[in-house]
């Protein structure tokens, strides 16, 4: 693909993603068809800052979790109240890369 | 974090030991005194129990051989101490037999409950329980 294109991509997509999988992106996104552009710029991406907003206020019940698609986690974390409070309170830390992780796992099947 | 096989068990296994841990303490604290100490922090800040307040005493009464009693704190201590006891011993086979039965079944168990006929139901089923956790103010 052309790289002004990916650029643009990567312009604003950027907070989607961890910053060392940037690189990794923009060069296979460069040695992509152009053919998958539509679906590469169309596929939904979920945002850090929402799973962390939803974090704080409902992450002892294990929204965020189930938001980004960790059911079975989700799961566990409702069951035991948050892990006892604790695992709720980490995930406040931990919820915005395992989000961009997520993110990272949805593209990926579009890139290779 | 993607989540691998040794990952999830991992995870399971130190939830398992705490709650193992925090089980013990609420069973040799003595009863009198008012309740164990109460982490959820739900329940702290709103004054109204989680969907799973009561989960502790639930499985401490189960322990102690009261079923019903069990039951009628909150249901989902059913489901915390089958989890309790079913997954270490898992694991542990697991592990000695070098397989990932547990974590095929995991991920299976995944992609089911997010299918919509599985979740809706028990997200009402969670909520119901939540009313009644409130009714009955644990």
């Amino acid at each position: 693909m052309e790289a002004q294109k990916v650029d643009m991509f990567i312009m604003s997509n950027s907070k989607f993603f961890e910053s060392h999988q940037i690189n990794v992106i923009r060069e296979r996104l460069i040695a992509l068809d152009d053919s998958k552009w539509a679906m590469i710029s169309t596929v939904q991406l979920k945002d850090p800052t929402t799973s962390l907003i939803i974090s704080i206020l409902a992450g002892s019940l294990g929204i965020d979790r189930f938001m980004i698609g960790d059911t079975g986690l989700g799961v566990g974390k409702l069951l035991t109240c948050g892990g006892l409070g604790i695992w709720a309170i980490i995930d406040w830390f931990m919820i915005q890369g395992a989000t961009r992780e997520k993110n990272m796992q949805k593209i990926q099947q579009f890139l290779y | 974090m993607t989540l691998n096989r040794n990952k999830l068990y991992s995870i399971m296994f130190i939830a398992c030991l705490a709650g193992y841990i925090w089980l013990y303490f609420g069973l040799t604290t003595n009863d009198t005194e008012n309740n164990s100490v109460e982490v959820c922090i739900i329940k702290h800040t709103t004054n109204i129990p989680c969907p799973s307040c009561g989960s502790t005493r639930s499985v401490m009464s189960l322990t102690k051989g009261n079923f019903i009693e069990a039951l009628l704190i909150n249901p989902l201590g059913y489901i915390v101490a089958i989890i309790m006891f079913l997954s270490p011993l898992w694991i542990v086979i697991d592990i000695a037999t070098k397989k990932k039965t547990l974590f095929e079944f995991y991920q299976k168990i995944e992609i089911k409950l997010k299918k919509p006929q599985y979740a809706i139901p028990l997200i009402l089923l969670v909520i119901f329980n939540w009313i009644w956790n409130i009714t009955k103010g644990l």
